[in-house]
């Protein structure tokens, strides 16, 4: 005894209602647990919010003129460019490298693609940890300096000199060594589709193997890789706070250097300030720019058409 | 890729040069990379004088495997809980994601629904959001429905993966019709061609998103450190983090509990490895 | 539809049994607790102790509370910070202990009133801690121990270089660098360089102070730009440690002989007597300038009552059994383990330990030339300020005239904020 606005909203076959057996427990979860705590720090953000939750204490948009303001806040937001313009071609050279190498290998490489992926396992706690005390430490005993003490240079404090800024180097090499193997499997799933006929056609052709063959064949042929590297190194790359966190911050705080948004708004707003409307301000701002940004590479990238 | 017969001498040479080149690199760059694995066994099976010492020494003179004995005797840190903890999170993790990600993954490719491209980029939507920008109101959500310390607060916020439900998409939209229209001819339902005809035939996609999903859940730090307050809800990232944040650092002792806790992920890694690389040629993760 | 009704009962029985764990680990405390069947449940928060036995101590202490169920965390990581979002919610700690609680917390209602809990003992109070700990007039922590940090120097390595105990700014900057070798670096003021540990440190060793009592800024003076700018030359002299595997708090960059000086905790004297024996002294920080003293900050970790604690009179009866009431459990927590002064006049005046020797001479600092290192007034975000103007000044070279500028600027805009809410 369906009526027909119940039939309609089941739709064909109850294929509406199957629809959301399969999406809707997925949905429901992301939506109790991504937005609306994202609702909730927009709310926030209009609030004079110190240490509550439910502020009384409406502000308008002081908070995000004081952001934007704020010499500290823009001068992270630099910051986090330029790592970004930094570690993702980095990491998509080193990256698409190893794949090169490790496909072209004819023995042990097995044994090559696991050593350069085992880093993936670890984690930023445990990689940060190495980094900090065992191989960029300050003093004698650590690995770097040793390195460079037989060859009668000086102790390097590598996370506390800002000038030159070495901290840029530890920040970076964790972050590579940590990444460079998944993407490695990428690429080299992405190669091993590349048809040999390709190649032989052009071997006929006179290209010379190499440099030739690499950008004629090899590299349009990623092209679907590359695309998907990027994007999955720029999300990253936004994300970037457990490195930053767990190799420059210490028990009174971080430093003014070296200090992504994520970072400076963690400490505005969860930190002793506990400034949740400012903070909130900040993330709103943050992820207004993350947003354009995404919109304007799926644009670049030809991204978002319906691919069925 | 091989390079073709070529009559020139000179270019033989020329590749056998650059390929000792590149063997020669590649031996150096795995050496690099497995430097801070040394690290660990040589730091965490040292003494805390041969550590410091001023000379380097490659490997402690006396290999002093009771630290690992010193480590889980240790009553400040509930290491062997710590690990069982983040075994069953990490497990229970994989499986809820697994079920609900595949679950929207295939609604979103393969039923037809008038509305499913909204609902889809209301998925993809969060792909960009950084949870440290939500995490105070995550955080009150969450005790307010009384889950601080409990396995419930540490696992389900963190089944929703943006991530894993696009991948999922993306490779049931390559998954082959045929074998579903068979399943249909049989007069099988969606739910049951699902679990008859689709899951079977996609186990390495399963087997590299789970693995993908079970190194998270075991390295994730911030969310298991707020929500799992009682000691005895404590994961292993937590448990090690007492000994960089505690006043004194016990180098040997940090490194014991560092290696001790990338052991059970290496094996995992190592064993499921193919698998990994089996399902990205096929999750279109890269099309 | 026998097949996907058993899937479903699958997932079902999954769920049931994810429920059942998850109670299972959220009510295992691993306490008996059959003595308090039926007490309220008060949930006391430490943040973690370096000196072996701490832990054992405080618990041993809750349990022998009769009239509450008290069941103590003890909490590794940045604890202001776990503290201050667990605040928020409703299944944060009922007693906590707290560095402040800060203005914005007493402001915002999060604690409770403690001030009648002292009644008569409060003059046996340290009155610079308690100080830091009231507003209003009101007692919002109730101080547990004092800490201090200090100056330890190498007494062979000075005697080696020739040098006197440094009792001025210059000799400490003259020292550290004559006492850089190759191997060995002058001074260790943590991994920073300094801003974070030192904080108003220096500012009072000129004679100035972060907030004045009446409430305003404290180091709107030249003095304070020629002081922290003199912090400079450590860095440009490379005297200091920097990047050692442990920070300030703990003493082993001192004790290995990476540094001959070093800035920390009083509580890190029992570790450097045992490696050093007699081979060290402490000292305050250098005075500098003409109206310059020496300068010991002095702080306390003060219990306090969050505001959302479902057993308020149990909570607050707790605290002041613990922290008023037996004394010797205060002298025990100071005493046995780190080392720490006594928040209380009578029981710091009797132990023997803080008599004679290195400690002896701690003690004395603390008394004679001690300031609270953060003033209630000093909120964190004029502290991130400063401490990072003070960073770029120390590693930066910046100008610390221009750099003190805008600190003012914002701890004044800081301190209206705080004085509009009251």
């Amino acid at each position: 005894m369906r009526g027909p606005f119940i039939r309609r909203l089941l739709g064909p076959q109850n294929r509406h209602l199957w629809f959301w057996i399969f999406v809707g427990p997925f949905v429901l979860g992301l939506t109790l647990f991504t937005y609306v705590p994202l609702a909730w720090s927009a709310y926030l953000s209009f609030f004079d919010a110190h240490n509550t939750v439910s502020p009384t204490d409406f502000v308008g948009f002081d908070n995000y003129t004081a952001m934007l303001g704020d010499d500290a806040f823009t001068d992270s937001l630099v910051t986090f460019l330029v790592f970004t313009a930094f570690i993702v071609p980095a990491t998509y050279v080193l990256s698409l490298g190893l794949a090169l190498m490790v496909n072209r290998l004819r023995w042990a490489q097995a044994f090559f693609r696991s050593v350069f992926f085992l880093p993936v396992a670890c984690s930023y706690v445990v990689a940060a940890l190495i980094w900090k005390i065992s191989i960029f430490n300050g003093v004698r005993f650590g690995l770097a300096n040793t390195v460079l003490g037989w060859f009668g240079a000086d102790q390097t404090a590598w996370l506390s000199s800002t000038d030159p800024p070495w901290y840029w180097l530890v920040i970076v090499t964790v972050r590579l060594w940590l990444q460079a193997g998944f993407y490695m499997v990428l690429f080299l799933a992405g190669l091993q589709r590349i048809s040999p006929r390709l190649y032989e056609a052009a071997a006929v052709d006179g290209a010379r193997p190499g440099w030739q063959v690499f950008r004629h064949i090899t590299f349009p042929q990623l092209r679907a890789t590359s695309v998907a590297v990027v994007l999955l190194l720029v999300i990253n790359a936004f994300q970037a706070f457990d490195e930053f966190y767990n190799l420059l911050s210490d028990s009174r705080g971080y430093p003014p250097y070296a200090r992504p948004p994520l970072v400076y708004l963690y400490y505005t707003a969860l930190g002793q300030e506990q400034n949740l409307g400012l903070g909130s301000a900040g993330a709103v701002i943050l992820a207004l720019i993350i947003a354009v940004v995404t919109v304007v590479q799926a644009r670049w990238f030809g991204l978002g058409r319906k691919e069925d | 890729m091989r390079t073709p017969e070529n009559p020139r001498d000179m270019r033989d040479a020329l590749v056998g040069v650059g390929r000792a080149v590149r063997l020669v690199l590649l031996i150096a760059l795995a050496l690099l990379f497995l430097i801070p694995f040394y690290l660990l066994v040589r730091n965490g099976l040292s003494s805390e004088a041969d550590i410091t010492s001023p000379g380097w020494t490659f490997f402690p003179s006396e290999l002093h495997w009771s630290n690992i004995r010193e480590l889980f005797d240790d009553p400040n840190v509930p290491m062997a809980h710590a690990l069982l903890n983040s075994s069953l999170i990490a497990v229970l993790t994989t499986v809820g994601t697994l079920l609900l990600a595949s679950l929207a993954g295939y609604g979103l490719a393969r039923i037809p629904y008038a509305y499913a491209d909204v609902v889809f980029y209301w998925i993809l939507g969060t792909l960009m959001v950084p949870a440290a920008v939500t995490f105070v109101p995550s955080f009150v959500l969450v005790s307010s429905l009384g889950w601080v310390s409990t396995l419930r607060g540490l696992v389900v916020p963190t089944l929703f993966s943006a991530v894993a439900a696009f991948i999922f998409r993306q490779y049931f939209l390559g998954f082959p019709r045929e074998l579903e229209d068979a399943a249909r001819v049989d007069g099988l339902g969606y739910w049951r061609t699902y679990w008859r005809v689709v899951v079977p035939n996609s186990r390495p996609v399963f087997a590299a998103v789970g693995t993908i999903v079970f190194i998270g859940a075991w390295n994730s730090f911030l969310w298991p450190l707020v929500i799992g307050q009682d000691r005895d809800a404590w994961t292993v990232q937590v448990a090690l983090s007492t000994f960089t944040t505690a006043q004194t650092v016990n180098i040997h002792e940090l490194f014991v509990a560092a290696a001790v806790s990338i052991v059970p992920l290496l094996v995992v890694f190592l064993v499921l490895q193919r698998y990994i690389v089996a399902g990205v040629e096929r999750t279109g993760i890269d099309d | 539809m026998s097949m996907s009704r058993r899937r479903l009962l699958g997932a079902g029985g999954g769920l049931a049994l994810t429920g059942a764990l998850a109670s299972a680990c959220g009510s295992n405390t691993g306490r008996g607790g059959d003595d308090h069947a039926g007490q309220p449940v008060i949930e006391q928060w430490y943040h973690q102790y370096g000196e072996p036995g701490t832990e054992q101590a405080v618990r041993r202490y809750a349990d022998a509370f009769e009239q509450a169920n008290v069941r103590v965390q003890w909490r590794p990581g940045n604890y202001d910070q776990q503290t201050a979002a667990a605040l928020l919610t409703d299944s944060g700690p009922d007693v906590f202990e707290a560095s402040g609680p800060t203005l914005d917390q007493i402001q915002g209602g999060q604690v409770v009133d403690l001030t009648e809990l002292l009644s008569e003992a409060k003059d046996d109070f340290n009155q610079a801690v308690l100080e830091q700990k009231t507003y209003q007039g009101k007692v919002w922590g109730i101080p547990q121990v004092i800490d201090t940090q200090l100056l330890y120097y190498r007494k062979s390595l000075l005697e080696d270089a020739g040098l006197e105990p440094p009792r001025t700014l210059d000799a400490l900057i003259d020292a550290a660098k004559k006492l850089t070798t190759k191997e060995v670096k002058g001074l260790f003021l943590g991994n920073d360089g300094g801003p974070g540990v030192l904080a108003g440190t220096p500012l009072n060793a000129a004679g100035l102070s972060l907030v004045t009592e009446d409430g305003k800024v404290g180091f709107d003076d030249p003095a304070a730009a020629r002081t922290l700018g003199k912090l400079h030359q450590l860095y440009a002299e490379k005297s200091l440690l920097l990047g050692a595997p442990s920070d300030w708090s703990d003493p082993a960059a001192f004790t290995q002989g990476l540094t001959a000086m070093q800035w920390s905790g009083l509580w890190a004297l029992p570790q450097v007597q045992k490696a050093l024996g007699d081979d060290f002294g402490v000292l305050p920080f250098p005075q500098d300038g003409p109206d310059g003293k020496p300068a010991v900050p002095v702080g306390a970790y003060g219990a306090a009552v969050s505001a959302k604690t479902k057993h308020k009179a149990e909570a607050k009866a707790y605290v002041k059994w613990l922290w008023v009431d037996r004394t010797e459990y205060q002298e025990d927590f100071a005493l046995r383990y780190g080392f720490h002064i006594p928040a209380r006049i009578s029981l710091a005046r009797k132990a023997a330990k803080l008599r004679s020797g290195a400690a002896g001479e701690a003690a004395r600092y603390a008394t004679d030339y001690g300031h609270v290192s953060e003033p209630l007034l000093w909120t964190a975000a004029s502290k991130t300020d400063y401490q990072d103007a003070l960073s770029r000044i120390i590693k930066g070279g910046a100008n610390p005239d221009r750099e003190l500028r805008s600190v003012i600027r914002k701890a004044e805009a800081e301190l209206r904020r705080v004085k509009k809410k009251s």
